[in-house]
């Protein structure tokens, strides 16, 4: 019975604060001798703050499910809520499962105790027993990388030694539901390895996360589910790519009508963002073209694994069009980690012909080129009167220990100019990053 | 009541752990370290017995006994209801990031300060045998008023604590009214010094500590039970108190993680 429930249900949920409490103004004598002798004019209701208005989410187990949303527009406010740290003003929460919350890594941690000590007291104020956190002990140490530095008090760590012991500590705790605000880029590029990782040994386990992040990529690569908080409401829960394109664009959108990014717990209405109807087809509008699949494959299958420079990537595009399409257009967009367009081209600019009315596009990269990271694969079939997007995300993996973007193809020559060394030939030194690409 | 005291049983493992890194933490670094838990109520003393043996002088055999078995269960008290009024307010860290009964913090430092006096009674049993004092069957009631100053500490402190979440004056009043109550409770003066029988019972009935602090003296300093009808009655007032606070605490805990 308990398994087949959903993880968290939402209901109406709103949630007021009183000014006073936002503007870090507290109820001094002073404060309330100034207010009387005004006369009161303040009355209790005006000084109230919405946060959110009215959220309805339903998180089902199991799943991950990405929290996106401007700053201010809740998405803290919602995950106190789940944690129990904050009561809803009305509407009702149902929570299934034992919480984890990593909202602030480091909690109750005492800078005059060694980390041995830190471990114990964070462990059980993040809700293990003792018995629990020692037996754990071992593993948690393991997994921060402190070595010896454990018995020295905190106080003497850098900030990235503290970090990682606070979310060793963390991600120990074993729960049903792991809720995390904004804490995955913990330390260096090794630490945040292992840090993913985890998470993803999370995932496996079938635990239910909850993430908020400022890192769109991160939803579209990790998340199940993306739920966008705007202006107190959940504006849209659907497919991660999806929610994040049009969030961009809303974004976007809201740049350049130069709307007034002010926060919007403060504004009328709850400061949404404006509305992208124009910007994104609706599927029932039925645009001329439409992208019924697109795949990325390599030689070695799909790219759910990390990726290598060197792989050679065939990006399909499956459309079906009304009619003659000879004004149809292919546009792919390859973007990094931050949005940023790393290359952009498109069919008719570089091979115009007559298209079938439906088929299949294929775009070959010889050799992918990039280096480790993430990036987004975003193939737009633009017609008159509509167009359609699609996106995928996909990681490059590091072999080598470069640096920058991508990986032209070279090869190092070395020469010699002495002429009285025996060989004068130059000397090829670089099978290793092969040139040409076909490897 | 019976709530507060139940999420209270049920995280006891960190109430447990936070009171240990009280107490350890107290005299962390400082080169006596624990020491400090009876040199502190030593030097105390030592100031008030010079103050009444040699500047004011009382005759009042062995008075740095007599005093001392006040002292220490006073300081109990104070440092409680001192520290006590901020404990929420001064753990935004904690209630804004973990979900936990905001009890634990508050009681954490009741028992962490019940810990020091347990402490240093030992200290003040080696002062009381050392003026020929030894502790005699009367104190087989101690627990008994241990248990009704924890009651009323703790019942005090959760209204304090609650209260100075949004009232913030309130620990800075609580700080100076503790100097006016220790005057007030016949800590330095044994109680019979007051001559007036209804001044006497006018305080008893206004303060607490006069019932708890004559209770001390009777068990450890006079060699007697104490005396049976105050004790019982602060006992009834202390489990109300305590009930009272619970409602005030319960009503309120919703608001400590927004208003801190």
């Amino acid at each position: 019975m308990q398994e087949s429930k959903d993880a968290i249900i939402l209901k109406d949920v709103v949630k007021s604060f009183r000014k006073r409490t936002i503007r870090g103004e507290y109820t001094t004598f002073k404060s309330e001798l100034v207010r009387w002798l005004r006369g009161q004019r303040q009355s209790r209701d005006a000084s109230l703050i919405t946060a959110l208005r009215g959220i309805d989410l339903t998180i089902p187990r199991g799943k991950t499910v990405g929290i996106i949303g401007r700053n201010g527009s809740g998405k803290s406010t919602l995950l106190k809520l789940i944690t129990g740290i904050y009561t809803p003003t009305s509407g009702t929460l149902e929570i299934n499962g034992r919480i984890s919350a990593l909202l602030d890594l480091g909690a109750g941690f005492h800078p005059d105790f060694s980390g041995r000590e830190n471990i114990l007291i964070n462990g059980i104020i993040l809700g293990m027993t003792r018995a629990e956190v020692r037996a754990r002990m071992d593993e948690i140490i393991a997994f921060s990388e402190l070595g010896e530095f454990i018995d020295e008090p905190v106080r003497t760590y850098s900030s990235g030694m503290y970090m990682r012991l606070a979310f060793a500590v963390a991600t120990h705790v074993d729960p049903d539901i792991l809720i995390i605000d904004e804490i995955l880029a913990v330390g260096d590029e090794h630490f945040s390895k292992k840090s993913l990782a985890k998470m993803t040994e999370f995932k496996r386990q079938g635990k239910t996360i909850v993430l908020v992040t400022h890192d769109l990529s991160t939803v579209e690569r990790w998340c199940d589910l993306a739920a966008w908080i705007d202006g107190g409401y959940v504006r849209r829960v659907g497919k991660p790519s999806e929610i994040t394109t049009e969030y961009r664009q809303a974004i976007s959108l809201a740049e350049a009508q130069s709307a007034a990014f002010t926060p919007p717990a403060l504004t009328e209405g709850g400061g949404a963002l404006p509305e992208v109807h124009a910007a994104v087809p609706e599927v029932e509008a039925a645009p001329p073209v439409r992208l019924t699949g697109l795949h990325l494959s390599t030689s070695e299958g799909g790219v759910e694994r990390e990726l290598s420079p060197e792989d050679r990537m065939e990006v399909l595009v499956d459309f079906t069009s009304e009619g003659t399409c000879e004004d149809v257009e292919f546009v792919v967009a390859l973007k990094g980690a931050d949005g940023q367009l790393l290359y952009g081209t498109s069919l008719r600019v570089e091979e115009p012909r007559q298209l079938p009315s439906s088929g299949r596009v294929r775009l070959v990269l010889e050799r992918l080129s990039l280096l480790a990271g993430a990036y987004t694969l975003q193939v737009t079939a633009r017609a008159a009167g509509g167009s359609a997007t699609e996106s995928r995300a996909f990681q490059v993996g590091a072999t080598e220990p470069e640096q920058g973007v991508f990986r032209p193809a070279h090869r190092w020559v070395v020469e010699s100019s002495s002429p009285s060394v025996a060989s004068s030939q130059p000397t090829d030194v670089s099978p290793r990053l092969a040139g040409g690409g076909h490897r | 009541m019976i709530r507060l005291v139940r999420e209270l049983y049920q995280y006891r493992g960190l109430l447990l752990s936070l009171v240990q890194r009280e107490l350890k933490a107290r005299y962390r670094g400082s080169f006596l370290g624990f020491l400090w838990t009876f040199l502190n109520p030593t030097l105390h003393m030592l100031v008030y017995v010079l103050l009444f043996t040699v500047v004011m002088r009382q005759n009042i055999p062995n008075y740095p006994f007599f005093m001392f078995v006040g002292l220490l269960p006073w300081i109990w008290f104070s440092t409680s209801i001192g520290g006590g009024a901020s404990a929420i307010s001064d753990r935004r860290d904690l209630l804004t990031k973990v979900r936990f009964p905001a009890q634990v913090l508050p009681t954490t430092v009741v028992v962490t300060n019940l810990c020091n006096f347990v402490f240093s009674l030992p200290l003040m049993l080696g002062l009381g045998i050392a003026y020929g004092q030894w502790p005699t069957w009367h104190v087989v009631l101690f627990p008994a008023v241990l248990l009704v100053q924890l009651i009323f500490t703790l019942a005090l402190t959760y209204i304090l604590a609650a209260i100075n979440v949004t009232f913030r004056d309130l620990q800075h009043i609580v700080g100076n009214l503790i100097t006016l109550w220790f005057f007030a409770s016949p800590v330095l003066y044994p109680f019979s010094t007051i001559q007036d029988e209804n001044i006497r019972t006018l305080m008893t009935a206004l303060n607490p500590m006069v019932t708890l602090m004559t209770s001390y003296q009777a068990m450890f300093y006079e060699h007697r039970l104490p005396e049976a009808g105050p004790l019982l009655v602060l006992a009834a007032v202390s489990v109300a108190l305590l009930y009272g606070a619970s409602s005030i605490f319960e009503s309120r805990r919703e608001e400590f993680a927004e208003s801190i």
